[in-house]
């Protein structure tokens, strides 16, 4: 049982006792015919052949407040992607597959290139965002929710969590986004406890007080990819389409909405996924790819409310995050010593000069073009710039699942 | 003897006569074939590169002739189905004058009809195009205007006028193709007249209580106009 503290701006809700997931369920079906819900899942081939997804499917086929599930399916071919809907079929709600790399699809993608529109390179932002058009485009769902495809550990009491407080009216919020421990024999979460939070932390330090960094400290696991929010703030947001996703979108939120309607909670006592190796060397893969992404995306977002980055505060950033990471890694020492887990500090400290190394990176990278991180039109501008495309989308994925 | 193979050799002769006549216009039917479908391949690719320089597959996407072929289930560029188009026309073109180079009376009257058609069937093109552009202005402007005034179905009425002009446009269309003229106006006057009179007997009936109130309400205004002035004016 979690503490019932509240940090930070925004609203947590802890899972305090048992609740009842019979209860949590059919709350949420009685919500959901005034607030219907798509699920978002954005997954690649290969993870239908691990060990998460059939655990997945199985919870899933168990849900009955869904309104449809959508599922873009990226690295497979057309045989892969009809094995895909096999795989899918014991789920009874409605599941529309969209077929990344189907002939559709990918003629969908050229109308975006060809009228200017930089959607990104192959990836989970990409793949959600054409997501999000999807289901703006069928105008059947009031709320989406969304969540990896990679959970070893998935429950459908996460997802009932994660809907919650934005299909139920009455408590009014517009996002919210989980929050969770990952532990296996040891600590697991290395970018969000090394990276994000002490780099947060040494920003307010540095630059004072500031709306996005109290915002974004907030959150106990800024990086989780599960969320749920209105499809009014689907079609406003901009997301990134590198690693930056989730602090992008996080950035966007904090744009449009006020905190007091942002909300975290706790769906999970423990989360295992699949994990990303660091590749300490290697600024162009991995963990440190993902570290450089996250950095530009945080300063670009400062940069955008008037923070104004030199080479100086650069160079006292990194200095000052150093030590803050050090403290952190002493603070997780001592919580992994009372619960009995592994702890090498010796890798936490490796790990944490790997991503000083990336954070200065991404400052070089900021310095010299500040408007490197790539952001995908939000649907709004697409649909002006384009008024058919939500027709032409919905037909490409329908025929497919014909 | 002689007279048996006589009958018999004068139809080889005739034979060989006509394809004496014959083989030649064979042989300019087979090269303006060959010229032909030479010359629409090299016309198919100029005039892709051309629509692709002038950004026509973008135009199309704004127009919503992309999304009319997507409905259609055709998935490829808009330039690569107009430069598709244009090939196709011009084999039947070439294939059409090959035909007219055998000078056999059947074909040549066929090709003439062919030919006297292709009027008719460029300005049902054109009246496509531009009618479908107007529908798509006029359906526009009825959503703004009716989604300014606060009018609740503002995109229902849109999309009602939008549907209407295309069934008057199909009609037009069928009309020039000469394509069953008389059933198309037939169907066309009961279709348009039959909408016109269930919206007249709606708002009619609809309306009685409405007009009623809205007369009503004028007299009263009318009235109260003109008891209105008391004062005695010097």
């Amino acid at each position: 049982m979690s503490d019932f503290y509240q940090n930070g701006i925004i609203t947590t809700l802890h899972q305090l006792g048992k609740p009842s997931l019979e209860r949590l369920e059919s709350e949420l079906l009685g919500f959901s015919k005034a607030r219907p819900i798509a699920l978002v899942l954005p997954s690649l081939y290969s993870e239908f052949e691990g060990p998460a997804m059939p655990g997945i499917v199985q919870e899933l086929a168990k849900v009955k407040y869904l309104n449809e599930i959508v599922l873009v399916l990226d690295k497979a071919s057309e045989k892969e992607f009809h094995k895909v809907r096999e795989f899918m079929s014991p789920i009874s709600t409605e599941i529309k597959i969209i077929h990344n790399d189907g002939k559709r699809v990918s003629e969908i993608y050229q109308t975006f290139a060809r009228n200017g529109f930089n959607v990104g390179e192959r990836g989970k932002g990409r793949s959600v965002w054409l997501a999000y058009g999807y289901v703006l485009a069928r105008g059947r769902s009031d709320v989406i929710a969304l969540h990896d495809c990679d959970i070893v550990t998935y429950s459908r009491e996460l997802l009932a969590r994660l809907c919650y407080p934005v299909v139920n009216q009455n408590l009014d919020y517009v996002f919210c986004k989980g929050y969770y421990s990952r532990i296996s024999s040891k600590m697991n979460g290395r970018v969000t406890r090394l990276l994000v939070t002490p780099l947060v932390r040494s920003l307010q330090q540095l630059i004072g007080p500031h709306d996005f960094l109290a915002f974004l400290d907030s959150f106990r696991y800024p990086l989780s990819g599960e969320f749920c929010m209105t499809t009014d703030l689907a079609r406003v947001n901009r997301i990134p389409w590198d690693w930056g996703l989730e602090v992008g979108s996080l950035a966007e939120v904090h744009r449009n909405y006020s905190p007091r309607r942002v909300c975290q909670v706790d769906i999970a006592a423990n989360y295992d996924h699949k994990h990303q190796v660091l590749s300490a060397d290697d600024a162009s893969k991995g963990l440190m790819k993902m570290t450089v992404d996250i950095c530009k995306s945080i300063f670009r977002t400062l940069a955008s409310e008037g923070v104004v980055f030199s080479d100086g505060l650069f160079k006292s950033l990194l200095v000052s995050y150093l030590r803050q990471a050090e403290d952190t890694i002493m603070k997780y020492e001592a919580d992994a010593a009372i619960n009995g887990l592994q702890f090498d500090r010796h890798e936490e400290a490796m790990a944490v000069e790997a991503f000083t190394k990336a954070i200065a990176i991404a400052t070089r990278v900021f310095m010299e073009n500040p408007m490197t991180t790539p952001l995908i039109p939000n649907w709004n501008r697409v649909t002006s710039a384009i008024p058919g495309i939500f027709e032409m989308l919905q037909k490409a994925v329908d025929e497919d699942n014909k | 003897m002689e007279n048996f193979i006589n009958l018999i050799l004068e139809p080889l002769k005739e034979l060989f006569l006509k394809f004496k006549v014959f083989v030649p216009n064979l042989l300019a039917m087979l090269v303006i074939l060959f010229i032909g479908i030479l010359l629409a391949l090299i016309i198919k690719r100029v005039l892709m590169r051309f629509l692709a320089a002038i950004n026509f597959d973008s135009w199309s996407d704004r127009m919503g002739f992309t999304k009319i072929m997507r409905k259609g289930d055709m998935w490829n560029k808009p330039s690569s189905t107009l430069g598709l188009i244009v090939f196709w026309l011009l084999i039947v073109l070439t294939l059409m004058s090959g035909l007219n180079a055998l000078q056999i009376p059947a074909i040549d009257q066929l090709v003439s009809q062919f030919f006297s058609y292709i009027p008719r069937f460029f300005s049902a093109a054109m009246i496509l195009i531009v009618g479908y552009l107007f529908s798509g202005f006029i359906s526009r402007a009825v959503l703004i205007t009716a989604a300014n005034s606060g009018f609740h179905y503002a995109k229902l009425l849109a999309e009602a006028v939008h549907t209407l002009l295309i069934v008057l446009i199909l009609a037009m269309i069928m009309e020039q193709l000469q394509i069953a003229p008389s059933i198309v106006l037939a169907a066309f006057s009961i279709i348009f007249g039959g909408i016109v009179i269930a919206l007249a007997i709606a708002f009619g009936v609809g309306g009685i209580d409405a007009a009623r109130r809205i007369i009503e309400k004028e007299a009263m205004t009318k009235r109260e106009d003109e008891t209105k002035d008391e004062i005695e004016h010097i």
